[in-house]
């Protein structure tokens, strides 16, 4: 009797490390193939990457040499490559700061018990949840020469000279990126202000007890505490700014800099070597630089999350 | 004495909505001057002083573009690619999330961890095999090839094995006990149970596929197999100085995307802070 309640019990559980034929049943049919599209999509790709990153593989080429280093020297001598990485390495180094800190801001001041809170809030996020196309088709036109566009025509308006918005790399580099900051801002207002919202109250309440101002406890209580979500938000805002490829692809499209080169960041070139010229063999090996600048960041952000938790 | 503190702080308030109130209408600035624009006639857009809103209203732009160019075959493909891909990963997280919330099985973990691994990794770092992929199965310019990749999501899984280990064992031991089979278990328990949670990573998804870009501009090279991005960007590229006509397909791509966003706001926000601080 006893014997039988327990069998029972354990077909209801599926106690140990067995499963009931149900439940074997269940497990092939409907999550095994999730997880062989992850294998196939996800890690043969990113293996495979590397395997091709030290091959010649172009679809214009039947036969595929082993090259050990060849595509990794060759990105070294090759002025598109450096400029690209200059400018991603830009890209990342004012994108980063400046959505922390622009986002931190803005959520510190929307957690002082503002009124029309959650309107400011969508406001903030909106460019976010919007394509990056249309986006950055209309900065574009903002940014137009001459009084055409809005960008010339405010400076305009205030007495200042025109700025060449799309005809010098330097400008035009950092008006992409002030696109990209634009658009990426929402993402961090609001994991900062859920983060702020996660802090306990009383915290705050005994700072401002023992006299210390607004502005204190924001510096002492809330950013130490908010810390590993700031770290979390500037590992997505590296990623986010490293593969950055939309809103230059709009932009250097017939634009003064009308091909692009100035402007060129790591993943506009991994396209154009990889589906432009079809050479695979030396995109791989862009996309593999791409990937183990990628790959540090996730490491160092597991291990930081790992060290808060203990 | 407390006349001044309140007067301070009433003007630390005001300075405040200030503040919030510039630079979130700064934010949204583009879009109000974008939506404007299109309603204007041209001679209104390529000025010499241009003004907020138009003095003459008009829908020129607006109905020109589907002679131009097949938007609604544009829009379709946009619909088709990401209900398909929302639909597989609504369920198939939701499955994996049960399996993975309550099932015991050898490898869990490992299945579990090659499932996480790759979560933070962008698309765009894998994506000549992938493009090499799809080219080898024939798929090029097929919806098959431009959805494939879509279907997985590996913040989705995580987001919902989160959400079913908080549903009681007892309750899904009660319906086995019951002889409920493992199907009946998860259509009528878990799945009722995680709805809302289903309904944000839907939306995340949707949006995230709505927006994708890179992946359609490689795959897709014939006209009739654009989304709307793709569409908007080759439309913008053949008009260039025909600045009324982009607004308006502007507009028009971003009219789906604010509709969804203004009718499912908190499930979206959740949903995002969610796939941000995901622990």
């Amino acid at each position: 009797m006893e014997k039988a309640l327990l069998r029972r019990k354990r077909v209801a559980v599926g106690v140990g490390s067995r499963l009931t034929w149900g439940q074997i049943g269940f497990l092939w049919t409907m999550v095994m193939p999730v997880i062989a599209m992850f294998i196939i999509i996800r890690v043969i790709p990113i293996l495979v990457v590397l395997l091709m990153s030290f091959t010649n593989y172009s679809l214009h080429r039947p036969i595929v040499k082993f090259l050990p280093y060849k595509n990794f020297l060759r990105m070294f001598g090759d002025p598109n490559f450096i400029t690209a990485f200059v400018n991603s390495t830009e890209f990342v180094l004012i994108a980063v700061p400046a959505e922390i800190f622009l986002g931190l801001a803005f959520a510190i001041f929307l957690n002082r018990k503002v009124k029309f809170e959650s309107l400011y809030e969508t406001l903030y996020f909106l460019p976010y949840i919007v394509p990056m196309v249309p986006a950055a088709i209309i900065w574009k036109w903002i940014y137009a020469p001459g009084t055409y566009g809005l960008a010339n025509y405010l400076l305009d308006k205030v007495g200042l000279p025109h700025v060449g918005w799309m005809s010098t790399p330097q400008i035009s580099l950092l008006a992409v990126i002030g696109i990209h900051v634009w658009k990426q801002i929402g993402f961090f207002v609001i994991i900062f202000l859920v983060g702020l919202k996660n802090i306990p109250g009383s915290f705050r309440e005994a700072a401002l007890v023992d006299g210390a101002t607004p502005w204190e406890v924001t510096r002492h209580v809330d950013i130490p505490l908010l810390k590993p979500v700031i770290l979390f938000g500037v590992v997505m805002a590296t990623l986010w700014a490293w593969s950055a490829f939309t809103e230059v692809y709009i932009i250097s499209q017939g634009t003064d800099i009308s091909t692009g080169a100035e402007i060129q960041v790591m993943v506009t070139r991994i396209y154009a070597e990889g589906f432009l010229y079809f050479k695979l063999g030396y995109a791989s090996a862009i996309s593999f630089a791409l990937f183990l600048i990628s790959l540090i960041f996730v490491v160092v952000q597991f291990r930081l999350l790992k060290t808060e938790k203990i | 004495m407390i006349k001044r503190h309140l007067e301070k702080k009433l003007s630390g308030r005001i300075g405040l909505h200030l503040f919030l109130g510039i630079t979130s209408f700064l934010t949204v600035s583009p879009f109000i001057w974008v939506v404007f624009t299109s309603f204007k006639p041209s001679n209104e857009i390529v000025t010499e002083t241009p003004r907020l809103l138009p003095a003459v209203w008009t829908l020129e732009n607006y109905l020109k573009l589907p002679k131009v160019a097949p938007f609604m075959r544009f829009f379709l493909n946009s619909i088709i690619i990401s209900g398909v891909s929302t639909f597989c990963i609504a369920l198939g997280s939701a499955a994996c999330g049960y399996v993975f919330a309550k099932y015991r099985f050898r490898g869990k973990d490992f299945l579990f961890g090659l499932v996480i691994a790759t979560i933070l990794i962008p698309l765009q770092t894998y994506i000549v095999p992938l493009y090499l992929l799809t080219w080898k199965l024939g798929w090029i310019n097929t919806y098959q090839g431009m959805i494939f990749p879509l279907i997985i999501m590996s913040s989705g899984i995580f987001f919902l094995r989160q959400n079913i280990m908080s549903i009681p064992d007892t309750l899904i031991d009660a319906a086995r006990v019951d002889g409920a089979t493992e199907w009946r278990v998860f259509f009528s328990i878990i799945l009722p149970l995680s709805v809302s949670a289903i309904a944000a990573i839907s939306i995340v998804n949707w949006v995230y596929t709505w927006s994708l870009f890179i992946w359609p501009l490689i795959v897709a090279n014939s006209t009739e197999m654009f989304t709307m991005e793709l569409g908007l960007m080759y439309f913008q590229r053949e008009f260039a100085v025909d600045y009324g006509g982009i607004m308006a397909a502007c507009v028009i791509t971003l009219l789906p995307v604010l509709a969804v966003f203004l009718i499912f706001r908190t499930r979206i926000i959740e949903g995002v802070a969610f796939t941000g601080i995901k622990r």
